[in-house]
């Protein structure tokens, strides 16, 4: 194993073939992430993707399989996947108003139910699986479905220079990835500008006072599973006929309670939950393609899950933050300074995710120790010591950055009262942080002889650019904050 | 603490003791392999042969025990839940009948063979593709061949050769060759092939003096005679020749009287164009008495046949669907059951070419209901019955039921709380994890510190990964439901990792790591041929009663029960909400981690990857039967894992996939949740009852306890 193996590796990753990849895979947690989080914002959140998505994707290759004898060859070869992916979604929408009847009508948990909709969905589908095919694995054998149409772009955009790039990442990809694109902003635009989208958040924000001003909340709390269910049968349509034909056991193999968690990382909205997908898809894509170095493929499987714990704090942290700055705000009157407040909260916001990143280096770090034979081949000429030792320094320098940011984590005035200093602790941080990537990325470019210079300077650049974006021209302009704030 | 019965308490301790005792009587009696026609001594004798049968005696006990507990425990609801599992169980009968609705296709699938029997001349002789070699003026021979006559059947439109030539090369015969239809006009006649001819056949012909019809179109479909014989120069001379009857189109006839059975396989799985029926013709003359077989190859086959005789017009002559016994013993080794189909002793009317038609006998809808109810009784009784049909299945589920009580003890307590976290699975993995390395890092150690230091360990890693989740819900308000989701999966790939990469030995061919030390072992009380019940069984009863003490009394029991019932009015009330719920789901993780090394330490006596597939998912089917009461989780464990059992041994006796198990679970939980749907039906019966009451204008019942 040399060196040549990661840059292809390197290559690999950051490319638009990369890229194309992660929204492939992208879609089918994109799909029903967005399903949880309508049923989340409805205050119903829908434990049942699992099952949904298996029992959409199952329905979905069944009935494209039976469209080729129901329609003419013609009218099935357009409309069979249609079809299919029509009678799934049916079935998805089907599946959550069950979970609706037993939570909203007998009372059932949530949860609970949820769960039990999960084992319906994986026993179910075996169970007419093998009635249909007799086959108990994957219905390959036995149904002969049909593929989801994929979405040519017009050719002439591959010629213009930077539009080439999209052009390859975006060329010839199924339309449900679109779809699923897509629903992002039509969530967006249902949940904060439609009425009924409206009032489903008011519903989950607090279902009392909703139904005292005439919202009728178990209607809305229907809907809202129902929506969870057509966006978790999509993702499940993806998978068994976006890129395969067939349907196999269990095939979501946990992507529904991914799909839980994403709306979290996201910051509760559906772009950010888009983002939260694709961080997922990221590790998901990352671990198949550095599949040919021996880095256990467990971590990069990992670390979304870390990131996704370290959201959930973050967001925790932040909503406590609201509701003090809130509070001040009514305390303060005309003394309160907003726009230094909203400095600090977004720095607050850097500070988390340098020690969140920081955390993931404590991972890298534990791994490249206990796993120190899958680290070797990175560098050429490395042996188990020097994992140890890089590794080591690894998750020394991840310590000490989580270190010296964790004060302002947990007293956000510091940051207003010791800008310097915490300014060189996020910049400082950030700049670690995207010189490294800046300097692999340029690797795999032609600058490759200046890869190490350019990397310094360019992270040192971008970081600076980013922490005064982030606020720090705020606390420039106002560099001791307000009194009252102390 | 005063103990008092009430009338009440006493006719449930009651009921308990008999269903108790009954339970006791009717498992030990499968577990020892008793039988009613067993002599009282010969019953002690079985029982005491039986390996380690105090111990087995003892679970029982405890089995019976736990069957009080819950009886006493959920009074009224014990009803419920019991009926929640019938009505689950019968859904599953439902599920598994749909499995078995195709049961019947073993009556038409299976590999058959048919056979022509019959003492009559045939009246063909020579077929298509065959070579008969004769030798002619054999001097040793009474009555000398000097001539040969041969008849085949054919088809119009059929192109034929025949050729007659010498055996040898240099033989001196000079043969002619007739071909004649059945009227005996002449169709064809040929001295010599030429040279055109020779080429064509060079691998028959040998010498100027063969013979051949070469590409005869048959007129019509019927018999034909071939006359061979020496010209008149060679007449007398000694010598063998081959007579061959050579075409490229199939042979009208695929059997002849005596010949190899023929056969096929009917419906074969996995293939496109499956076999259903299939047809064979032979050449037979008037008067002819044929038999005819049709019989599944091979006996452990149940296919059912049936065959029939037609004439060349298509009439049929003969039917069979069975054999009768008596033919069945005449006809062996061919026959081997009445399902096989024989037409017996039938004389052809004509000559002409008969049909033979052999296919599974059709079943008529009645029958086939009757075979899928069969085989789904079948399927059931391997399910109910199965895990105590061997002494071997039943430590299996007592072992899986050990692990489950402790799986459902742990997500009793949260739930208790009203804490929704699914992270026992993560713990698990973490306590098989730790207390799999401190057996195999310390295997020298006394056994008597070891195993305890190693459960410690196991309790504390759990303690701790319940810890997370419990601070993050507590104090930071994150869903403990989607932060346990995750920390399960962070710990499944940490453990995989750790296995994959520092336990498993290098040269090992598969992922999990060395035997555990036997000092690193829990002690078994039970072992059945390797299969083994350990000391986790002491272990986990002191759970038990321990986690009944803390929630029933103990001030943090207090805490829990009132953040379950009220977080708010538990907060105004003084209680440490923040903290207890912490506590609760470390305390909850540290049980999960010693579920986990009951199954490192106990039952895979390593580790291996995928060590729980989902059973924290099941332990919370266990805890939500038990209405998360910690005196009646042995119950519902050992009920569960006996269904998880039957399953198994359901999918090996019986072919139906365990995943009718995960059918009857979903609906326990969708029924044993769905809180409505009990207030419905009380809602009626006290609609009945006050409509009863002011009728008699009796004074009301006292409200019955529990519910």
């Amino acid at each position: 194993m040399d060196s040549s193996i990661v840059q292809n590796v390197l290559q690999g990753i950051f490319s638009a073939a990369f890229l194309a990849s992660i929204l492939r895979v992208a879609t089918p947690i994109l799909l029903p992430s967005l399903g949880a989080l309508i049923s989340d914002r409805a205050g119903v959140i829908n434990i049942g993707l699992e099952g949904t998505m298996l029992i959409a994707a199952f329905t979905g290759v069944v009935f494209s399989a039976y469209a080729r004898d129901w329609f003419a060859a013609d009218i099935a070869t357009t409309f069979g996947p249609w079809f299919g992916m029509l009678l799934g979604v049916l079935m998805g929408v089907l599946v959550a108003l069950l979970l609706g009847f037993f939570h909203l009508k007998l009372k059932a948990s949530l949860i609970l139910s949820g769960i039990a909709i999960n084992f319906l969905g994986q026993a179910a589908t075996v169970v007419v699986m093998y009635e249909l095919t007799g086959d108990r694995g994957t219905t390959q054998g036995g149904l002969k479905s049909m593929k989801m149409p994929f979405i040519q772009l017009p050719e002439f955009l591959s010629d213009i220079p930077v539009v080439s790039f999209f052009f390859k990442v975006f060329d010839n990809q199924s339309v449900m990835t679109w779809i699923a694109i897509i629903a992002v902003f039509v969530v967006w635009y249902f949940l904060y500008r439609t009425p009924i989208g409206i009032h489903l958040r008011a519903v989950g924000e607090n279902p009392n006072a909703a139904a005292s001003v005439g919202i009728r909340v178990q209607r809305i709390r229907y809907l809202a599973l129902a929506l969870s269910g057509v966006l978790a049968a999509l993702g499940g349509v993806h998978l068994s006929m976006g890129y395969l034909t067939f349907f196999q056991n269990n095939m979501s193999s946990g992507r529904g309670y991914i799909a839980l968690a994403t709306p979290y990382l996201g910051g509760g909205n559906p772009i950010g939950t888009g983002f939260a997908a694709f961080i997922f898809a990221f590790f998901e894509a990352l671990s198949i393609r550095i599949g040919t170095l021996d880095i256990p493929s467990m971590l990069p499987q990992m670390l979304p899950y870390i990131a996704t714990i370290m959201a959930l704090v973050i967001y925790a942290l932040q909503s406590q933050l609201t509701v003090r700055v809130r509070t001040l705000r009514s305390a303060e009157g005309e003394m309160f300074d907003a726009s230094f407040w909203k400095a600090i909260q977004q720095l607050s916001v850097l500070h988390m995710f340098m020690a969140m990143i920081a955390v993931l280096g404590i991972i890298v770090c534990l791994s490249m120790y206990s796993a120190p034979d899958g680290f070797k081949s990175l560098v050429q000429g490395w042996d188990e010591s020097d994992v140890r030792v890089y590794g080591g320094v690894i998750g020394l320098i991840s310590l000490g950055l989580i270190l010296v940011n964790l004060p302002f984590m947990l007293k956000v005035e510091r940051i207003g009262h010791k800008i310097w200093y915490s300014a060189a602790t996020s910049i400082a941080a950030l700049w670690l942080y995207l010189g490294l990537l800046l300097m692999l990325f340029l690797r795999t470019t032609a600058l490759k002889e200046v890869s190490g210079i350019g990397g310094i300077i360019l992270g040192l650049a971008f970081a600076a650019a980013f922490w005064v974006l982030m606020g720090g021209r705020y606390l420039l302009q106002n560099p001791r904050g307000t009194p009252a704030a102390a | 603490m005063t103990f008092k019965l009430s009338r009440q308490q006493l006719q449930l301790l009651t009921v308990g003791i008999i269903a108790a005792l009954l339970l006791v009587g009717a498992i030990s009696w499968k577990a020892y392999g008793l039988s009613a026609d067993m002599s009282p001594r010969e019953m002690r004798d079985a029982i005491t042969a039986t390996v380690d049968y105090q111990a087995i005696l003892f679970v029982n006990l405890l089995i019976g025990f736990s069957t009080l507990l819950m009886i006493m425990q959920l009074r009224g609801d014990a009803l419920r839940v019991l009926l929640t599992v019938g009505v689950a169980l019968i859904f599953g009968y439902l599920m598994t009948m749909l499995f078995n609705l195709d049961a019947s296709v073993v009556f038409s699938r299976g590999e058959f063979r048919v056979s022509l029997l019959s003492d009559a001349v045939p009246l063909t002789s020579i077929n298509y593709g065959d070579e008969l070699t004769v030798e002619l003026n054999d001097p040793r021979a009474e009555t000398p061949i000097t001539e040969v006559t041969h008849h085949f059947t054919g088809t119009a439109g059929d192109v034929v050769s025949v050729l007659a030539f010498g055996a040898e090369r240099r033989s001196k015969l000079n043969m002619q060759l007739t071909l004649l239809d059945n009227a005996g006009n002449v169709l064809q006649e040929n001295l010599d092939a030429d040279d055109a001819q020779k080429r064509t056949f060079r691998r028959y012909l040998q010498s100027d003096g063969d013979a051949v019809v070469e590409g005869f179109v048959l007129p019509a479909t019927g018999f034909y005679t071939i006359i061979a014989k020496p010209e008149a120069d060679t007449a007398d001379v000694n010598a063998e020749f081959t007579l061959a009857l050579l075409s490229d189109n199939a042979p009208p006839v695929t059997l002849a009287y005596g010949s190899d059975p023929v056969g096929g396989i009917f419906n074969k799985e996995k293939t496109d164009a499956p076999l259903t029926t299939a047809t064979y013709k032979f050449s037979g003359g008037k008067g002819d008495m044929v038999t005819i077989l049709a019989y599944a190859f091979r006996g452990e086959t149940d296919l059912d046949l049936q065959v029939t005789l037609k004439d060349a017009n298509g009439e049929v002559l003969a039917a069979n669907n069975d054999a009768s016994a008596e033919q069945v013993e005449s006809y062996r080794p061919q026959l081997k059951s009445t399902q096989d189909a024989i037409i017996q002793n039938v004389i052809l009317p004509a000559d002409g070419i008969y049909t033979i038609t052999a296919r599974p006998e059709p079943l008529s809808s009645s029958a086939q209901l009757r075979e899928t109810v069969r085989a789904t009784n079948k399927a059931y009784d391997a399910f109910l019955f199965g895990p105590l049909s061997r002494l071997n299945r039943w430590v299996i589920w007592i072992r899986d039921a050990l692990t489950l009580i402790m799986l459902g003890l742990a997500v009793a307590i949260v739930f208790r709380a009203e804490q929704f976290s699914l992270g026992s699975e993560g713990q698990l993995y973490f306590g098989a994890l730790v207390s799999a390395i401190i057996g195999l890092y310390f295997g020298n150690v006394p056994k008597t510190i070891l195993v305890p230091m190693a459960l410690l360990s196991a309790a504390t890693a759990g303690f701790l990964w319940g810890l997370l989740p419990g601070a993050l819900k507590a104090y930071l308000g994150a869903n403990e439901l989607v932060s346990t989701l995750m920390l399960n999966t962070i710990a499944t790939r940490f453990y995989e990792m750790v296995l994959t990469f520092q336990l498993k030995p290098p040269d090992a061919g598969y992922t999990s790591s060395e035997w555990i030390p036997n000092n690193g072992l829990l002690a078994p009380i039970i072992d059945v041929n390797g299969d083994q019940i350990t000391i986790a069984v002491f272990i986990l009863i002191a759970l038990v009663l321990l986690a009944w003490v803390m929630i029933q009394r103990t001030p943090i029991g207090y805490e829990i029960r009132m953040i379950g019932a009220n977080i708010k009015f538990a907060n105004y009330g003084g209680v440490n909400t923040r903290r207890t719920i912490m506590l609760t789901m470390a305390i909850s993780g540290a049980i999960a981690g010693l579920a986990g090394a009951h199954l490192a330490m106990g039952i895979h006596r390593k580790l291996i990857l995928n060590i729980s597939v989902g059973l924290a998912f099941e332990g919370v089917v266990v805890a939500l039967l038990a209405r998360n009461n910690p005196l009646v989780v042995p119950f519902t464990g050992l009920l569960y894992a006996y269904l998880r059992t039957g399953a198994q041994m359901m999918e090996r006796d019986a072919n139906i996939s365990a995943e009718v198990v995960r059918i009857i679970q979903a609906v326990v939980i969708l029924l044993i949740t769905a809180e409505a749907l009990v207030s419905l039906f009380q809602q009626r019966r006290m609609k009945q009852r006050d409509k009863l009451m002011s009728s008699q204008g009796d004074t009301p019942a006292p409200a019955e306890g529990g519910a």
